[in-house]
């Protein structure tokens, strides 16, 4: 493919098709920076095209290029024509996402269907040493996740193409049957969760729905739920803790019950400010720790004193043990 | 089991070995196939798709006897897996190996034989250690049985190494093997069990709690001495009364006397395995449970549930014997000292206990 044997011509707008063809993998994007650029600029580079046997043509590179002029009403398309009969599918597949990489980086969408279709013409094994650093994909199971990512349903696709997910959420998504991936999408927009707010959302909520034998639609409709979405949006942060954090209860409620039982233990004890007595994550490892800040030699042995004179701590125990 | 089997496919260098005849001769109406280690192809949903239907026989290159991979923090038996094989044909929803592996299949190791020597010289030159050996890890040990003869001819190696104890861990009644092998001395049968109501709905293709315990009786009757490893266990609705069911059965078919040991493991997995189970088990309900995740990455019952496990087990196994060896597996100093009463500290501490175990019981 060093020297692409081609010709400029220019074809009637009609003659294109709205889909974007075996080569092309634009997925999700907006018209709008491509359009501002024709109309200040003019079109600065030329679509690739090949014409098949039946006459029609299949776009190789430019397909927004070509949406945007469809948009802004142009009749003929400058383009360049590649007309050596000996390049392959794969070859015109290569080109195209080599176009792409030099302007720009790809959705998740946009990466899936560019694996599936490097599937048709390489190994796995390939793909992994060739294009894993090219696509900017992170791991081999990340690979596996894209791929995959082509049988979501095109509106759970859209949210995942215009929204800032993880690959991690993104895989969470599978989990759920196809007409909730579309709800909780919502919901996580709705209240602009974060990444971590994200999966644990899903994997609760998965959850709780298999545990209760109730839809997912049918939990989030519950006042609890359905109130919290309803408040303003003011403090979002605040809205998505107390989200969380209801679902969690839900989910582990000896959990939550131990967590509370010890705070208020902690709590009863009146310790001064600036000390805290926290558990391990979960309560695992049994040692519980005593942490105090302070400012100097002398603030600390004031707050050792108080805490020499607090009577409770002998009331400190595994919350389970009440 | 071995009529799950419909397809054979001989890997590369497994041709001319003695197992690999032995299981053509006895599965000579299945198709045969060649093929090699990477010929296993690329599926979306290759986790998926476990292909317990064929059986690969494999010239295994890597170790065939490796200590059982402990985790921090947690207390190990210091167990030593012989890897005889990987996968297996029965499908627990809960089974560690769905996401543990990353190749499909019934895989055996047809080389095994050939490579005994060199693990009898591993175990001769350590003479003052007691090796405490399973094939169970990987695979069940007698599912295969018909096919492998793995009961006949591992008790007749190891049975002369008189530091080295095998057990061999099912969830099968398959012991006529064992039946016919004259090799009983320092050989450990046991069994994993489990409430009823488990087995019945999360143990697909294993036979009920009664049958093993028919087979442990009957193995006992033969001479040997038996263990019984309550893992996973898993919490569920009625799980008292299910697990009590399972020893008052314990205490209907089994002399305790001849009981070696008997563990208890709450059901924990790498965070990994919830996904590939909930595709390959809608229907399962082990992970309704309270799960957290624990220092070394795996997925537990939050501890007081556990605790409140292993308490109750405990204390009713207690009532029917109060000396069969009862350890926890994979558990914490803190957990072992606050269900069962006391704990061996590290995992050097439970080796030493299992082996005492061993000298007293053989």
């Amino acid at each position: 493919m060093n020297h692409l044997n081609n010709n400029t011509v220019f074809i009637d707008i009609r003659e294109f098709n709205e889909k974007p063809g075996p080569f092309c993998m634009s997925y999700g994007f907006d018209l709008n920076s491509i359009i501002t650029s024709i109309e200040t600029v003019g079109l600065i580079n030329k679509p690739y095209i090949r014409r098949v046997k039946t006459g029609s043509i299949d776009i190789v590179t430019g397909y927004r290029r070509i949406l945007a002029l469809k948009a802004i009403n142009w009749d003929r398309v400058p383009c360049i024509e590649l007309l050596d009969s000996s390049l392959s599918d794969r070859d015109l597949l290569l080109l195209n996402i080599y176009d792409n990489l030099c302007t720009r980086r790809f959705n998740y969408i946009e990466k899936g269907m560019i694996l599936n279709r490097l599937l048709k013409y390489f190994e796995i094994e390939d793909i992994y040493r060739s294009y894993i650093n090219l696509l900017d994909i992170s791991s081999r199971r990340e690979v596996g996740i894209l791929i995959k990512i082509e049988e979501l349903d095109d509106d759970v696709k859209e949210i995942i193409a215009g929204e800032s997910l993880s690959i991690k959420t993104i895989e969470s998504l599978f989990e759920l049957k196809d007409h909730f991936r579309n709800i909780v999408l919502k919901w996580i927009i709705k209240l602009k969760l974060n990444i971590n707010q994200q999966i644990i959302f899903i994997e609760y909520i998965n959850d709780i729905s298999i545990i209760e034998g109730k839809s997912i639609q049918e939990i989030l409709n519950e006042a609890s739920f359905a109130d919290l979405k309803m408040e303003d949006d003011n403090n979002n942060p605040q809205k998505a803790k107390r989200f969380i954090e209801l679902l969690r209860s839900r989910r582990l409620p000896v959990l939550t019950r131990n967590e509370k039982a010890f705070a208020r233990q902690i709590y009863n004890l009146g310790l001064p400010k600036n000390v805290r007595i926290k558990h391990s994550p979960f309560f695992e490892n049994p040692d519980y720790l005593l942490e105090i800040s302070f400012k100097d030699g002398k603030n600390l042995k004031e707050i050792l004193d108080a805490l020499a004179r607090i009577k409770g701590f002998s009331n400190i125990k595994d919350p389970w043990k009440e | 089991m071995d009529r799950l089997i419909k397809k054979i496919i001989i890997e590369d260098g497994a041709e001319h070995y003695k197992l690999s005849d032995i299981i053509l001769n006895k599965l000579g109406h299945i198709h045969v196939e060649k093929g090699t280690h990477n010929d296993v192809s690329f599926k979306r949903d290759s986790l998926m798709d476990l292909d317990k239907e064929t059986l690969r026989l494999i010239h295994f290159k890597g170790e065939f006897l490796k200590p059982c991979p402990g985790t921090k923090g947690y207390i190990c038996c210091g167990y030593q897996i012989l890897n005889v094989g990987t996968n297996c044909p029965i499908n627990c929803s809960y089974c560690i190996l769905q996401a543990y592996f990353n190749k499909p299949s019934i895989r055996i190791f047809v080389n095994l034989e050939k490579e005994l020597n060199n693990i009898g010289d591993i175990i001769d030159s350590h003479p003052e250690r007691i090796f405490r050996i399973g094939t169970g890890e990987f695979t069940d040990s007698l599912a295969l049985d018909q096919i492998t003869g793995w009961s006949q001819s591992l008790p007749a190696f190891f049975s002369s190494k008189k530091n080295v104890v095998l057990e061999l861990k099912t969830k099968t009644e398959n012991i006529d093997g064992l039946l016919s092998s004259p090799f009983r001395e320092r050989i450990i049968v046991s069994w994993s069990l489990n409430s009823s109501d488990i087995s019945a709905r999360e143990e697909y293709g294993s036979i009920s709690i009664k049958n093993r315990l028919r087979a442990a009786k009957r193995c006992q009757e033969e001479g040997y001495i038996v263990g019984f490893h309550f893992d996973p266990l898993i919490y569920h609705q009625n799980w008292e009364n299910g697990y009590l069911k399972t020893i008052e059965l314990l205490d209907k078919y089994i002399d305790p006397g001849k009981v070696i040991w008997a563990s208890m493991g709450c059901l924990r997995y790498i965070p990994e395995l919830k996904f590939i189970i909930r595709k390959r088990h809608p229907n399962t309900h082990i992970l309704d449970g309270e799960f957290v995740i624990a220092p070394d990455g795996k997925m537990r019952y939050f501890k007081p549930i556990r605790l409140e496990m292993y308490s109750l087990i405990k204390e009713n196994l207690d009532k029917w014997h109060n000396d069969l060896g009862l350890y926890l597996c994979m558990e914490s100093n803190d957990v072992w000292l606050n269900s069962i009463g006391w704990s061996p500290v590290d995992s050097n501490g439970l080796s030493d206990y299992l082996d005492k175990r061993v000298l007293k019981i053989f």
